[in-house]
């Protein structure tokens, strides 16, 4: 059971450290293993932004390349290999998403752009670790707050197709957004 | 001194909406200005990514495929053979030996060498005027958008900096003028500057001022930053640009 369990965890940050610092040096077998190791989870969560298996395939690829480019400006003193590599990953994906293929998006929501979610974000939340303070300080969120801030770092929705999917002017999400996440970082210190 | 940086409640702000995706426009923008020029807002990022890191956890796995692999080689190596981007070689005259030179600092006056400086300048135009065309120019904009200095760097490698009417350095204080290479990565000293005069930018750690860099001055105490970043206000940031 051991072996399976080694095989099943993911890798230790220092060894995405350690593959992002070979990156660097142009070892094209240490971004292999970085994607070995990441990709399947890094398309899981382009694919909750975008909807879609190709748009989420472009993110990821993208994305590698450029780590590939930028390996050498990654900082270990300023956050770990692996909230670096996401970060990258979602922000392509969210360019994408409220960029190039705006319009293209758009053709696969229902006409009141209420298309249904895959899965309620609260089930998320549900598979975030009960000792951690994310769940802890998630679920002291008024529900319908929560279910916005998830909607948005989850599956990407604007402040405008909050708004709309919640039935809340504007403003209303816009401060309910800001009170959130300020609740969020007290709770979360 | 705030104008290139917002207030820290509205910077943190900033940052968690930029990290759950809300921010669009002239507010996304600005983010990824800061992202790349002003070590707070990068530590108020990384707070606010390490926070929500734990739902990339929850999404669930799509098998990544062999051919998604081989696209990304295939983006890998048309990436190595596009043109490289134009570089500006590093200037390796005596004369910016002796400008990068502490000691020189250290017994020099600055008008002193300032008037080194001005008789370099003159020196290089007479000697070839074409190698004083800019090829690379950086604008350098306040918080509000006004131009307050400009980079300039040049053909054979010489790269400066000319304040505008703009260009104000708070008393007791100097400004240290930072190249950054790149999104991600650690902001270059390439010059300190203490009077609103031109300065000859120290390109001894970078390979020459290349487009798409990004040129940040903070403030800083006299001489620079004690920690080789910067430590105080970024008030000035601007994209470099090709020359036409």
């Amino acid at each position: 059971m051991q072996g399976a369990l080694g095989k099943l965890t993911s890798p230790a940050a220092t060894d995405l450290n350690d593959a992002l610092r070979r990156v660097a040096q142009g070892d094209r077998a240490a971004l292999r293993a970085v994607y070995d190791a990441e990709a399947s989870r890094m398309l899981g969560v382009a694919a909750r932004l975008l909807r879609r298996r190709a748009l989420a395939e472009e993110a990821v690829h993208d994305t590698f390349v450029q780590v590939w480019q930028k390996a050498a400006g990654f900082d270990p003193a300023r956050g770990g290999a692996r909230a670096w590599l996401y970060a990258i990953l979602r922000n392509r994906a969210l360019n994408i998403l409220r960029g190039e293929n705006r319009t293209d998006l758009v053709e696969d929501f229902e006409p009141m752009g209420l298309e249904a979610p895959e899965e309620d974000p609260e089930a998320a939340v549900l598979r975030l670790s009960d000792t951690g303070a994310l769940k802890r300080c998630l679920e002291r969120l008024e529900p319908v707050r929560r279910k916005a801030v998830l909607l948005a770092y989850v599956e990407g929705l604007s402040h405008g197709e909050l708004a709309g999917r919640l039935g809340v002017p504007l403003g209303t999400m816009k401060s309910w957004i800001r009170r959130s996440l300020i609740a969020l970082k007290e709770c979360m210190a | 001194m705030s104008a290139g940086s917002p207030a820290p409640a509205d910077r943190d702000r900033l940052a968690a909406e930029h990290v759950i995706g809300l921010l669009e426009g002239d507010e996304r923008r600005e983010a990824e200005r800061l992202a790349e020029t002003d070590p707070g807002f990068q530590s108020a990022l990384a707070a606010w990514q390490a926070r929500f890191a734990e739902l990339d956890d929850t999404a669930a796995p799509i098998p990544a495929s062999g051919a998604l692999w081989s696209r990304i080689e295939a983006g890998l190596d048309a990436e190595r053979t596009a043109p490289a981007p134009l570089i500006v070689p590093s200037p390796a005259s005596a004369f910016t030996a002796l400008w990068r030179s502490l000691s020189f600092w250290r017994t020099a006056g600055l008008a002193g060498a300032f008037a080194t400086l001005l008789l370099g300048f003159g020196v290089g135009l007479l000697a070839n005027r074409a190698a004083r065309e800019p090829v690379v120019i950086a604008v350098l904009l306040t918080g509000q958008n006004q131009p307050a200095a400009v980079v300039n760097a040049f053909a054979d490698g010489r790269a400066e900096l000319t304040p505008l009417a703009g260009f104000q350095i708070p008393a007791g204080r100097a400004l240290e003028v930072w190249a950054i290479p790149g999104p991600n990565q650690n902001p270059i000293s390439v010059g300190v500057v203490s009077e609103a005069r031109s300065l000859a930018l120290d390109l001894a750690r970078l390979p020459g001022i290349r487009p798409d860099h990004t040129i940040a001055i903070s403030v800083e105490p006299p001489g620079g930053s004690p920690t080789g970043l910067p430590t105080g206000d970024v008030i000035l940031t601007g994209r470099a640009t090709t020359a036409l």
